[in-house]
């Protein structure tokens, strides 16, 4: 089994390569995940890829493309040959990190390396901090909460009377964002400051800046630092009963087995990773419930029928999150050579997982395009990731989206795309597959 | 050391004793750090992933109990390989009454 073999272990399995189309075997050599067009309608790259080289060198990019379930399985399994800590930081401000770096030193209060970001044994430690903040059972003592909160976002969107709303903009950004910033304990009042920051951030990991957006994104990620470090020291002075508070003065379990605190660097990477990524991508996911609710036939009446089952709703929503990963690709780096299902791959090289690909994987589910509640196996999809470095918020986030589901049906009716299919805009990046702006009309009900 | 006795049968079908269990130990934190095969813990604990998946012996199903909902749904995620005797480990946490206990780590979700 893939997910309980060490890959070095593993190393002799090779999976069949499939025979490419004409037409498949042109996308595989001409394509390349950095091409915007790919980005925004990836699955025919993803499929030749899988089919044809699963572990494929995308030149432009200069990264290995991991686009089979059980090569993605085996990687993530192995934190120790493919290194969190040095695939996030190669592609940070990717080509550009010493500036970026230098930048912030300058004007953001310091260069905080992200501290999740990092490889065992230092992770572990870490990961076993911030593990307790967002287990499934807190999060449901939770919903009551998140459910006044996305039920006032969307009410407030209803209120306008108008019928028509950015889904994107008016509702999945200023929800996630007001959701995470009452779990740390940030200001209520500061969406659109937020939203930009996270922009920024997420964009240092979705390699296609160029030094003029870097230097625009590395000035917003400045301001956020400054505004987080001020929130910071105020409760270090006066705790209260937060997230903030919490990792202020957090303690970790060191290496000789005593309690250290947190370093106060480590702390402000952890806060603004909490922050970003507690919004982002959650955001993009129920911006993504908008866009398959508007454009996929059957969609609205099935969700519909589901939404006051709870078993039936949490499958929806999973099958949501596999079949339309916001997260698409994450980075590793190889710590030596090593040999994945037959490829190469040499030591330092950068890797990406594509998750977006995983989830399509028809080796392990049957007819990926099919939106299909029902599957048996619905827990092997890989948008959270997985392995150590799993997504620690995925409790949060599938709460987020099932409660925002159900607010969707109970405020709202005849949900319909205001803009020609062709005319949805994603952010550029490899990263995440994100929806800039989504105009919808809608009845209220 | 604790004094606790857990059987934990792994994926490979290999049976490890534990007779030196702490009391307060869930049985991933167990398998995680005994090299259990197919204990895998991803999300740390938070029931949130089902890679800690076991079935527990018939006679201690009693003792062990029922899951509840957060643990339900989280099991219904890999209902090709869920059993009525089905639990996450770290959702079980050892106790006076759980000494003995025998489970077998459950196969991964399938393909």
């Amino acid at each position: 089994m893939a997910t309980s073999t060490q890959i070095g272990a593993s190393e002799g399995r090779i999976s069949e390569r499939r025979q490419l189309t004409a037409e498949e075997q042109a996308l595989l050599d001409s394509g390349s995940l950095a091409d915007t067009a790919i980005q925004a309608r990836p699955r025919d790259y993803y499929r030749a890829m899988r089919h044809g080289d699963p572990i494929h060198y995308d030149e432009r990019l200069g990264s290995w493309l991991v686009t089979r379930h059980e090569d993605i399985s085996a990687v993530q399994s192995d934190p120790v040959t493919f290194s969190v800590k040095h695939g996030y930081s190669e592609q940070q401000a990717r080509g550009m990190r010493e500036e970026f770096q230098a930048y912030l030193e300058e004007h953001g209060g310091g260069y905080f390396p992200d501290a999740i970001m990092s490889d065992p044994p230092y992770h572990t430690r870490i990961r076993k901090l911030m593990e307790q903040a967002f287990t499934a059972h807190r999060v449901k003592e939770l919903e009551p909460r998140i459910t006044e909160v996305v039920r006032a976002v969307i009410a407030d969107v209803v209120a306008r009377g108008d019928g028509r709303c950015d889904a994107v903009k008016d509702i999945a950004i200023p929800l996630t964002i007001r959701v995470i910033v009452e779990q740390l304990g940030l200001d209520q009042g500061m969406e659109e400051q937020i939203s930009r920051w996270s922009v920024a951030v997420t964009a240092q990991i979705g390699a296609m800046q160029s030094r003029e957006t870097m230097l625009a994104n590395a000035a917003q990620i400045a301001e956020l630092q400054q505004y987080l470090i001020a929130k910071m020291k105020e409760r270090e002075a006066s705790p209260s009963e937060d997230m903030l508070s919490d990792l202020v003065h957090a303690e970790v379990t060191g290496e000789d087995g005593g309690k250290e605190k947190l370093t106060f660097a480590e702390a402000v990477s952890l806060v603004r990773a909490t922050l970003i990524a507690g919004n982002d991508t959650t955001a993009t996911a129920i911006g993504n419930l908008f866009y398959v609710l508007t454009t996929r036939p059957g969609m609205a009446e099935l969700l519909e029928s589901v939404v006051d089952d709870e078993r039936q709703l949490g499958r929806f929503i999973e099958e949501h999150l596999r079949a339309e990963p916001p997260v698409r690709a994450l980075s590793r780096m190889t710590t030596r050579e090593v040999t994945v299902n037959g490829t190469r791959i040499p030591a330092h090289a950068h890797m990406l997982l594509v998750y977006g690909s995983g989830n399509d994987d028809e080796t392990v589910f049957p007819e990926p395009r099919r939106f299909d509640p029902s599957r048996p196996n619905l827990g092997r999809h890989v948008a959270f990731g997985g392995g150590p470095h799993r997504c620690i918020g995925l409790a949060l986030a599938r709460m987020e989206v099932k409660v925002a589901a159900r607010e969707i049906v109970r405020q709202m009716k005849t949900l319909q795309l205001a803009i020609p299919e062709s005319a949805i805009r994603y952010q550029p990046s490899v990263a995440t597959r994100t929806i800039e702006s989504l105009p919808i009309t809608f009845e209220a009900r | 050391m604790g004094n606790l006795h857990v059987t934990m049968t792994d994926s490979d079908g290999v049976k490890h004793e534990f007779p030196d269990v702490e009391e307060g130990v869930s049985l991933m934190e167990l398998g995680r750090s005994r090299g259990v095969s197919g204990i895998m813990g991803d999300c740390g604990g938070g029931c949130a992933c089902a890679t800690c998946h076991v079935y527990v012996a018939a006679e201690w199903w009693n003792a062990v109990g029922e899951p509840d909902d957060v643990e339900f749904a989280m099991l219904d995620m890999v209902a090709d390989v869920m059993k009525d005797t089905s639990r996450l480990g770290c959702q079980i946490k050892m106790n006076r009454d759980l000494d003995g206990l025998e489970v077998t780590v459950a196969p991964a979700s399938g393909y």
